[in-house]
């Protein structure tokens, strides 16, 4: 057990084995190499991939296919090479690995999940990338329909 | 935008000390060597827009917010 400093929730802890290695960090915060991924109670399918370095820095995301049920993965051999993944093939989302969209949420604009550059885990080895696509098939502001727009059933 | 057609081997010339030769068309893809000066930046544009994407991403959001911006979300 480790104790973290986090932007949202103040100190918790979470196990060294749990925290997802990115080689490379993410483009604009290529120091950062570590993340723990938090989950919270009722807040379902929502993750927050907190920096185990800087308690400033927290993404918010969904696992990809809540915002896409359909997603491809286009994951270049580079990308699946830092993951130790085969790289002749594309993963499957869900057994193999595990996929989510960066969100973007400011106050009055529909929260954006960005498609074009899905962070990819291996939950076997915990290695994390973002892993940007090279075709413009999905946007990297992929609007997600805010309560006001949801359909009552 | 400029647009111009080129074949595989022919080249481009920007200002006096930027080259881009098309080396090779397949499919879908094209491949490209660029001669430039050092201090010359050169980004894939997917790379850029991820950076720009991250940032706005790690801004602090209230978790008031989340609430209202997600759909059966309740922090």
């Amino acid at each position: 057990m480790t104790q973290l400093q986090t932007k949202y929730f103040g100190t918790v802890s979470c196990e060294q084995s749990e925290l997802f290695e990115f080689p490379l960090g993410l483009p604009a915060f290529e120091q950062e190499k570590t993340f723990a991924p938090l989950d919270l109670p009722g807040t379902g399918p929502l993750l927050f991939l907190q920096s185990t370095t800087r308690a400033d820095l927290c993404f918010l995301c969904f696992p990809i296919l809540v915002v896409d049920p359909h997603y491809q993965l286009s994951i270049s051999p580079e990308d699946l090479n830092v993951l130790d993944l085969d790289s002749g093939r594309q993963p499957r989302i869900g057994n193999e690995v595990l996929v989510l969209a960066l969100l973007s949420i400011q106050q009055d604009h529909p929260a954006t999940a960005n498609l074009m550059a899905p962070v990819v885990v291996n939950p076997r080895n915990r290695r994390a990338v973002q892993a940007i696509r090279c075709d413009a098939t999905y946007s990297h502001q992929h609007a997600i329909p805010g309560v006001a727009e949801v359909q009552p059933c | 935008m400029l647009v111009l057609r080129r074949r595989a081997g022919e080249a481009l010339l920007i200002g006096d000390n930027i080259e881009i030769e098309f080396l090779e068309l397949s499919g879908q893809a094209v491949k490209i060597g660029i001669k430039a000066p050092r201090h010359v930046s050169i980004l894939r544009k997917e790379l850029q827009i991820t950076k720009a994407q991250n940032q706005a991403a790690a801004q602090t959001v209230e978790l008031a917010q989340v609430t209202k911006s997600l759909p059966n979300i309740r922090c």
